[in-house]
């Protein structure tokens, strides 16, 4: 069997400027991404979530500095994107910039055969994604008559479709009801149990600290911060920085003990609910 | 057209082998078109509004104001077939102007209302196939028939995005009348040209950003999609060419006569 590389992703001081822009979207960005982990990515509009991402599957080539996936330098050549859009799966953040066609079954079809598998196993493996996803009861209807919740799911499908050994998914919960939201989420939790490395863009702290296993606080194309949630979230100065609050279950778990309810020795609650159960005793 | 779309999504016809309608309505209009007599047309439309509104349930109200757009059409242009302009009164009817006489022959009435017939069955056949057979599953046919990719290609982004673009168009003028951008023509031809420049700007962002996504998925240049088919009824097939043949020798005596 072939070593596991601790590191699934590298990004070595990339450096990214948009055609045009004297502003670089990514600078000198240094990163190691460990394998299997759960990883959000936050900052606000404009602090290089969506470029960085871009630049991991090598839709972007990075001017500076370079991209390693699995330990290997990602090549720009035709095989060597293929080989790193295989490993790595982008969900964009708007579904109807990357659904491009009007029937789900075809839209889904499209990943796995670039990956040139015969046509019998790939209608397996789309009929299979289908179904794990539940995508059956909405499946012959028209793109254009899909929910918003409807067609983030066939975009991760999409996706999903490929086995990706990384999932990137860009604010995947922007603009959906709270119903999708929670599939969205359990969808991403049940993935990430199967050993994949989910990399988030999101702006929800609250959610982000009971979730992730590791935060990127990433400002104007600079990594702020990088950590676990206690310590990203704790670092006042760099989340005020990136104007970001402190998650409530944080601020107010803070006051408890202040106030002598808490006791400081107990490891920091991570959800509103866990701080409800240790008040309620 | 949207209606059409959406009527043809609930097309109880619509999960039967595409091919077969497809093949269903090419030889009925070709039939159609080729036959001199008017039983011809007059079986093909009302076998095709028997498919269509009982078996494919479509409301036969929404099926009789689709025909009557085409019908409109229909009825001016073979007005001109049937109507004369001469010093002489021809026999079938005669309004005098002056010297002259609006006038027509019983041959060109007849012709002429043979036309409007034929032509009226033969838009049923292309209602037939669009009320019951999705856009992408016309487009799986046509790629069996060797239609070049880009061809098949283009058809399918656009058919995909005219949607998207229609619903931005109409998000774009709802805000515009909501600041009441519409408050008289000087405004309105301004809005209209806010809403086309901004349409422009964003169907470029959008389609670099589909671009990319689409090679986030491996693309090289070829959409590669597979299509579903379903399988056709033998039942089915020989009912069709069954039919095809009645039509065909109703054709061919049309021609004898």
């Amino acid at each position: 069997m072939r070593e596991e590389k601790e590191w699934i992703v590298e990004a070595e001081a990339i450096s990214y400027t948009y055609e045009g822009n004297e502003r670089k979207a990514l600078d000198k960005v240094s990163l190691k991404l460990g394998r299997g982990r759960k990883i959000a990515f936050m900052g606000g509009n404009g602090s290089g979530k969506s470029t960085f991402f871009l630049c991991m599957n090598g839709i972007l080539k990075p001017q500076e500095g370079r991209v390693l996936i699995d330990g290997c330098p990602v090549e720009y050549t035709r095989k060597g994107l293929l080989e790193a859009r295989r490993k790595v799966g982008i969900v964009f953040q708007e579904p109807d910039d990357q659904l491009f066609s009007a029937s789900v079954f075809q839209e889904i079809s499209f990943g796995i055969l670039n990956l040139g598998v015969d046509e019998e196993r790939a209608r397996n493996e789309v009929e299979q994604v289908i179904r794990e996803l539940g995508i059956t009861p909405f499946r012959d209807r028209p793109a254009h008559a899909l929910s918003g919740g409807q067609k983030k799911l066939v975009a991760i499908a999409d996706i999903l479709v490929m086995h990706p050994e990384v999932l990137i998914l860009d604010e995947p919960a922007a603009s959906l009801d709270p119903k999708h939201r929670k599939v969205v989420r359990s969808i991403v939790e049940g993935l990430s149990e199967k050993g994949l490395t989910i990399l988030m863009a999101t702006h929800d702290v609250d959610y982000t600290y009971a979730w992730a296993d590791e935060i990127v606080l990433l400002h104007e194309g600079k990594v702020l911060r990088q950590g676990t949630p206690r310590q990203v979230c704790g670092d006042e100065k760099a989340m005020e920085q990136a104007n970001l609050e402190q998650p409530a279950v944080m601020r107010l778990y803070r006051r408890l003990v202040q106030r002598g309810i808490l006791s400081p020795e107990e490891a920091p609650p991570k959800t509103i609910e866990d701080l409800e159960r240790r008040i309620s005793g | 057209m949207i209606v059409i779309d959406k009527l043809c999504y609930q097309s109880k016809l619509r999960y039967i082998n595409a091919s077969e309608k497809f093949v269903y309505t090419v030889l009925t209009l070709i039939l159609c078109i080729a036959s001199r007599s008017a039983a011809t047309a007059a079986v093909v439309f009302l076998v095709n509004v028997y498919l269509t509104v009982a078996k494919g349930g479509i409301p036969f109200a929404r099926y009789a104001k689709l025909l009557l757009i085409p019908a409109a059409f229909l009825v001016a242009s073979t007005t001109a077939l049937m109507v004369n302009l001469s010093r002489m009164p021809l026999d079938a009817f005669a309004f005098p102007l002056g010297e002259w006489y609006l006038t027509g022959s019983i041959s060109s009435v007849l012709a002429g209302l043979r036309l409007c017939g034929k032509a009226l069955a033969a838009v049923t056949c292309l209602y037939f196939l669009s009320l019951t057979t999705v856009m992408t599953e016309i487009l799986g046919v046509l790629k069996k028939l060797h239609v070049p990719g880009l061809v098949i290609e283009l058809m399918m982004l656009i058919y995909r995005f005219i949607f998207l673009l229609m619903e931005t168009a109409s998000a774009i003028i709802i805000s515009q009348n909501s600041r009441l951008g519409n408050r008289d023509y000087q405004t309105r031809v301004r809005s209209f040209g806010g809403m086309a420049s901004a349409l422009l700007v964003r169907s470029l962002k959008r389609s670099g950003t589909l671009y990319d996504a689409m090679e986030a998925r491996c693309y090289d240049g070829e959409l590669k999609i597979l299509s579903e088919e379903r399988p056709a009824e033998k039942k089915e097939l020989f009912c069709i060419a069954g039919y095809e043949l009645l039509l065909l020798g109703m054709v061919i005596w049309s021609w004898m006569r």
